[in-house]
């Protein structure tokens, strides 16, 4: 398999802009002013025909006035430039490119596409895209987007790699994972796919030590056999989480036989991700709820579940929607646990699974169920529901949670539905690395793919 | 692509001990009342130009007096009259079972295929099916099965689990061993609680 050396690209010491412009309307604007306004800690060079200086960065007329180590260079100019720029950049040693710039085989321009390839070749610098936005990395604090940051909010650091073909795609997940607790290694937009493909870029993260969980959008697979032998490694080290797009372009007309109407492109890419350990989403919202759950590292043993709940109705709701998924059953607590629980709760709360702490349960009863539950031999996993309209339930609550799930080595998931109030808590608690669902559905969901990847990882 | 000859694919299944319903070509009425020997047979017409031989009316089940074997003989006769060249099969019956599917597919980017599903005619009104990359392990195989709604039904509740994925494992080693198998159709297979009977069979190549 080929290795691509893309360290340069995916953690850079040095960035020149080629295209960075003072015109507030161009792309290569925009790139070097969130590079300026991420804090990016490297050297950063502007390329610029007509200016010396840009936002303060002293700009080049052509990177090979440079005459410093480059690790990557950033490319925003319109297409017919690029293989002119690139050549530039492989005399100057640029070490790996990121061709933002639309304009090649997305519009029927293979020639152009073609040409850049060759070039990356020619001089062995993994090149990424064209037509994408490329990478970002709060850590490093890299970002190649030509996204303002006032449209497109940047996510926290987190351990949740995204891998994106589409920039539309990617643009708007990355916009929801802002808004989510668990936080980003990397993001990296991928376009075209000319040069630097899926697994090129999968074979990378799988190895990098930031990355915990990985999340995939991908229209389609450019080196399958290689990418068959990168699968059955991959989820073996850590979870990735893919949505495919093209469900419903199955080629049912032509088919000869049976098997081969059945068995269209969409339906063999599914059954290979199934097969090697992925976890197949089917929208973007199912991406954020596996990712959110498959990077905490903490894997069940089994799939047997306790609920705790402080709102009876949403706890029955819950239960029934675990009874739906194949591999969760609620959990039938040891005489121990029932004996204990029975001593230290209230004569209105029925010790039964789910667990209704009632209406004013506070952080006591919340960390008394926890810590009895948690030493359960007959429970694998916990979903606590924390509703903070009621009157019992707190920062105190959340806190409590936090608390538990650091202590705790079976795996711990919240369930809180609501407005303001409960967002904040949700962001608190998720934050703290406790992962935080908002709605029945998608908590039970999340739990199920997390007993399937563990089953796939100990290899049953 | 061509389809193998009935005999010919038979003769591969028999390679790889996968078992297929007795079977023979009969060249009239009283050819298939012969095979019969008093039990049960099946009658279906063969031809390049009929893939979907149950649709077209081109099979016959459960013919056990000659007058039966007789009048469905002359049919396919009369049927096939558009659809030369072909062949007339007579088959035994398969013991009663549940039908399932199981086929084989190349895709020019990743490879092999296998795939099983709930059979016969439900195929394509269900859909219900699991598919892997060749070749697959005793776990896919298991796996397999679980991804299916009907799997309680087609291993009568765990019980015919353990041939069913033999018979998998063995038919994955068919596809991975013949580079020319370009499509596999085993529908449908008659599946019991004690054993199994391939029926139909179509290989492409």
């Amino acid at each position: 398999m080929r290795k691509m050396n893309l360290k340069p690209m995916m953690n850079p010491h040095s960035v020149a802009i080629i295209g960075a412009s003072r015109n507030p309307d161009k792309v290569g604007h925009v790139i070097l002013q969130n590079y300026i306004n991420a804090g990016y800690s490297g050297k950063l060079y502007a390329v610029n025909k007509e200016a010396d200086e840009i936002m303060g960065v002293k700009a080049y007329k052509s990177v090979l006035d440079i005459k410093e180590n480059i690790d990557l260079a950033v490319i925003a100019i319109p297409a017919e430039f690029v293989p002119q720029a690139m050549e530039e950049c492989g005399k100057a040693k640029v070490k790996s490119l990121v061709v933002v710039s639309g304009g090649f085989a997305e519009i029927g321009n293979n020639d152009l596409q073609d040409k850049l390839v060759s070039v990356a070749n020619k001089y062995n610098m993994p090149t990424l895209g064209p037509n994408c936005l490329g990478i970002m990395d709060p850590k490093s604090r890299e970002d190649t987007l030509f996204l303002p940051t006032f449209k497109l909010s940047r996510p926290q650091v987190g351990g949740v790699s995204f891998v994106c073909q589409s920039g539309a795609v990617g643009s708007t997940v990355l916009d929801l994972i802002a808004g989510e607790g668990f936080g980003l290694s990397k993001f990296i937009s991928y376009g075209n796919a000319a040069h630097v493909d899926e697994v090129d870029i999968l074979s990378y993260l799988m190895d990098d030590p930031d990355t915990k969980a990985i999340i995939m959008y991908v229209e389609g697979i450019k080196r399958g056999k290689e990418f068959v032998e990168l699968a059955r490694k991959i989820t073996k080290k850590k979870p990735v989480i893919i949505l495919k797009a093209g469900r419903t372009a199955a080629g049912m007309a032509a088919a000869r036989s049976h098997t081969a109407a059945l068995a269209g492109n969409y339906e063999e890419h599914e059954a290979i991700f199934r097969q090697f350990g992925f976890t197949v989403a089917e929208d973007l919202s199912e991406l954020l709820y596996y990712a959110k759950i498959l990077s905490t590292e903490s894997f069940p043993s089994g799939g047997r579940t306790a609920i705790i709940t402080n709102g009876g109705g949403v706890g029955v709701i819950t239960a029934d929607a675990m009874a739906s998924t194949k591999h969760l059953t609620l959990a039938d607590f040891t005489q121990k646990t029932k004996t204990a629980l029975r001593k230290v709760m209230p004569p209105l709360v029925n010790i039964t699974n789910p667990l209704d702490l009632a209406g004013d349960a506070g952080e006591e009863r919340y960390g008394a169920a926890l810590s009895l539950l948690s030493a359960d031999p007959n429970v694998d996993m916990i979903l606590v529901i924390a509703l903070f309209q009621t009157p019992g339930a707190d920062s105190r609550v959340a806190a409590k949670l936090i608390s538990a799930k650091e202590q705790l080595d079976k795996p711990l998931i919240a369930l809180s539905i609501g407005a303001d109030y409960t967002k904040m808590h949700r962001i608190m608690m998720e934050s703290a690395g406790l992962p935080v669902y908002d709605s029945p559905s998608s908590a039970v969901k999340s739990l199920d793919a997390l007993l399937k990847y563990a089953k796939y990882r100990n290899g049953k | 692509m061509a389809l193998l000859e009935y005999f010919e694919a038979r003769k591969l299944l028999e390679k790889y001990n996968i078992k297929s319903i007795g079977s023979k070509y009969v060249s009239s009425a009283s050819d298939a009342v012969k095979f019969s020997k008093g039990s049960g047979i099946a009658l279906k017409l063969i031809s390049d130009k009929a893939l979907h031989k149950s649709k077209a009316g081109l099979v016959k089940l459960n013919l056990s007096d000659a007058k039966e074997i007789s009048f469905a003989y002359n049919d396919l006769v009369r049927k096939g009259k558009n659809l030369r060249p072909y062949k007339i099969l007579a088959q035994e019956m398969a013991p009663g079972g549940i039908e399932i599917i199981i086929g084989g597919r190349v895709d020019p980017q990743f490879g092999r295929f296998i795939l099983l599903g709930l059979g016969g005619i439900y195929v394509e009104v269900f859909k219900d099916f699991a598919l892997r990359l060749c070749p697959i392990t005793q776990q896919d195989a298991l796996h397999m099965i679980d991804q299916l709604k009907s799997r309680n039904v087609i291993t009568y509740n765990g019980k015919s689990t353990k041939h069913l994925v033999d018979l998998l494992l063995k038919v994955s080693k068919m596809i991975s061993e013949n580079g020319s198998i370009t499509e596999l159709d085993l529908n449908p297979i008659i599946i019991r609680e004690n054993g199994y009977d391939a029926v139909d069979i179509r290989v492409l190549k």
